[in-house]
């Protein structure tokens, strides 16, 4: 009964913070610009209609399969992400043994997703942003993997209703502080913003969108969207004691959780510089991913003493 | 009704337009599009408006034309203070220093179905015929090479880089590619995203901005900063240096303060586009720099504006990855650029030689609208 609930809300609370996330996209930039804040509901509907009034775009031989298939993936991705996130007690729409490796596969085949979108445009720009994303993404996602699993350590349980409630005493943002951080990066790979925006940014114009119009680029977009909110509850989930909290209900704390994450993520990727790949490569490589290692000793070792 | 009510919101959107600008046209199209009214399309495709600004050099008229024929239905065009290339119908213009009205009432017609849209120009078909010689009427020997339809099939070549050797890919970029200086336009042998050779094919066009301290190097900030995701930075330069411009005061200490938070500097690798011993990161160090000072003062206009006669653009680019590139060529002024830039008669042989081998994969040289908008 409660995963039919569950089922029941994860839509809801998709498409809810689908809207939320296109609203602070339209307030944040102007913010960060120094201008005035000028957050409108109405705002994103305009712009969601002029795309899918238009053409979608052709190219000399695309893959047109792939072509259409790529976002529906990316989308679908981000909803099964989703279904392993707990959205009160006993209320999940997926109760897995396993939940963080089911959203494990969901961020590596985000990969084949996006690199489908560039690759099967074919042409050189879009092409270029599907090969940077997959050089970026791959070790970012390997990271995550790190960082989830000295997450599940203080639970003793891939689940992620036990990640949830072992953390009754204390936060797993308390006990890796880094690992946040690092799964924040992910959030920003994951949804191709600011930061780790390797797939669709300004220097290819627009990158894997570059070829695309009208309800394709709508499409893309919302994918996009609605992988922001997934890993936006993921980690409001895995960090943040996700339903966890006091007087309130459940569900209720974990909204306010995922509405603070994704107004973090929305910020992070307005605010910070992105690095040219190669760059970014060896930070990930030869920093970022050592440390993630570490951390995970770190809470190995920390469980083992006073565990 | 449905459709009535999609297209009444359509309508109230900003109007997504691509500009597309010659000479001395380059800062009026960065200030018209800090008006929340218009959106900068990053993509022709992204347009339903073809913003022309300023004039159009005879060689860029192909250009237009090929730009026009990408932009997907429905669409417009709108000259602004430019002359209308020939074989565009009853076109558009606007002579006046603010377009925006303009653009706006073509847009709102579009979506309305007051106007049509407009009809290709050039013929949707390749540029050079089949001459495909292999079995299987492929373009080479073998199952691969050749350059069938006047566009070379993939062939692996040496890297310059680290060896592992990619298919090198030739196409030419520009000269209306956002991220590149109004005019330039390049052919350039990709591998994977690292640049084997370019070719200058044609110089950026000229663009008689007053050399001003401080506002130079807002401009030239705002024109950088979004190669490194920073667009809300961007426009926060753009906007100082308008309202500089225009005598009102602006706080130049919070931009300096953003920028540094953002980590903008430590993103720009050290040593890429070394012309007079300094860098990318120098020259943006620079500009930084010319915040500090008094708006008339500032940086050194002749250190930055002298013509750096031996190096050679194309030479900084070669063996640089695309974003490097691209950060390389927004790191010098227009007049710096076009100095780097030295055209020569070998830059137009090297486009008909390249035409006539067919060795380029020809975006440029084919009148389909169907294939590459990137590549213009």
């Amino acid at each position: 009964m409660t995963q039919v609930l569950a089922i029941m809300v994860l839509p809801l609370f998709l498409l809810a913070g689908i809207v939320a996330a296109a609203v602070l996209d339209r307030a944040v930039p102007p913010l960060v610009a120094g201008r005035s804040l000028k957050a409108s509901f109405v705002g994103p509907i305009t712009v969601a209609s002029s795309r899918a009034m238009g053409q979608t775009g052709a190219t000399e031989h695309p893959d047109t399969i792939s072509w259409i298939l790529a976002p529906i993936l990316y989308f679908t991705l981000a909803a099964i992400g989703l279904s392993v996130v707990p959205f009160a007690p006993g209320v999940v729409a997926a109760d897995l043994d396993a939940g963080i490796v089911l959203w494990g596969a969901c961020e590596s085949l985000t990969v084949v997703a996006v690199f489908l979108h560039g690759w099967s445009a074919n042409s050189p720009l879009p092409l270029i942003g599907a090969y940077r994303y997959v050089a970026i993404g791959l070790p970012a996602m390997l990271l995550s993997m790190f960082v989830l699993i000295a997450a599940a350590l203080p639970a003793q349980s891939l689940a992620v209703t036990d990640i949830v409630e072992a953390q009754r005493s204390v936060w797993n943002i308390v006990r890796q502080p880094a690992g946040f951080v690092l799964f924040l990066m992910l959030g920003l790979s994951l949804s191709l913003r600011g930061p780790f925006d390797f797939a669709d940014p300004y220097d290819l114009a627009g990158g894997t969108t570059a070829e695309i119009s009208g309800a394709a680029r709508l499409t893309w977009w919302l994918a996009r969207l609605a992988m922001l909110v997934s890993v936006s509850a993921m980690t409001a989930t895995v960090f943040l004691g996700g339903y966890l909290g006091p007087v309130l209900p459940g569900f209720v704390w974990l909204v306010v959780k995922t509405g603070l994450v994704l107004v973090v993520l929305v910020g992070a990727g307005e605010v910070f510089a992105r690095l040219p790949p190669d760059r970014m490569m060896n930070l990930i490589w030869l920093a970022l991913l050592p440390l993630s290692f570490l951390m995970l000793v770190a809470v190995g070792v920390e469980l083992l003493l006073w565990g | 009704m449905a459709i009535a009510i999609l297209r009444r919101l359509a309508g109230a959107a900003p109007a997504p337009a691509f500009p597309a600008i010659g000479a001395g046209m380059r800062a009026a199209a960065d200030d018209l599009f800090l008006d929340g009214r218009l959106i900068r399309a990053d993509s022709i495709r992204h347009a339903r408006i073809l913003l022309v600004a300023g004039p159009v050099r005879e060689a860029d008229q192909d250009d237009i034309r090929r730009l026009h024929d990408q932009m997907l239905h429905p669409r417009a065009t709108l000259w602004w203070k430019s002359n209308p290339v020939p074989d565009f119908a009853e076109p558009a213009t606007c002579d006046e220093d603010d377009p925006v009205a303009a653009i706006e009432a073509i847009h709102r017609a579009l979506i309305e179905g007051a106007r049509d849209s407009e009809p290709d120009i050039l013929p949707n078909e390749p540029p050079n015929p089949w001459r495909g010689k292999g079995d299987y009427g492929q373009g080479g020997e073998g199952m691969m090479g050749g350059t069938p339809y006047g566009r070379p099939m993939a062939m692996t070549d040496d890297d310059l880089r680290d060896g592992l050797a990619l298919d090198a890919y030739t196409a030419p970029f520009g000269p209306f590619l956002p991220m590149l200086p109004p005019g330039l336009k390049l052919s350039v042998t990709l591998q994977g995203d690292v640049i084997q050779t370019a070719k200058l094919l044609r110089p950026p066009s000229a663009q008689a901005e007053a050399y001003d301290g401080t506002v130079t190097a807002l401009r030239a900030l705002g024109r950088f900063l979004p190669i490194l995701g920073l667009e809300a930075h961007a426009v926060r330069c753009l906007e100082a240096a308008r309202s500089l411009s225009a005598g009102k005061p602006i706080e130049l200490a919070k931009i300096r303060q953003f920028l540094f938070w953002s980590g903008a500097l430590a993103a720009i690798p050290s040593g890429i586009g070394m012309v007079e011993d300094t860098d990318v990161r120098m020259r943006v160090e620079r500009w930084l720099a010319a915040l500090d000072e008094s708006p008339t003062g500032g940086l050194d206009g002749s250190a930055t504006m002298s013509p750096l006669k031996p190096a050679r653009l194309v030479d900084l680019l070669r063996g640089r990855e695309w974003s490097e590139a691209i950060l390389i060529v927004n790191s010098f002024d227009t007049d710096t650029l076009i100095s780097l830039a030295p055209v020569e008669a070998e830059d137009a042989e090297t486009e008909g030689r390249a035409r006539e081998d067919g060795i380029r994969m020809d975006h440029e040289g084919h009148g389909t609208h169907a294939h590459g908008a990137t590549g213009t």
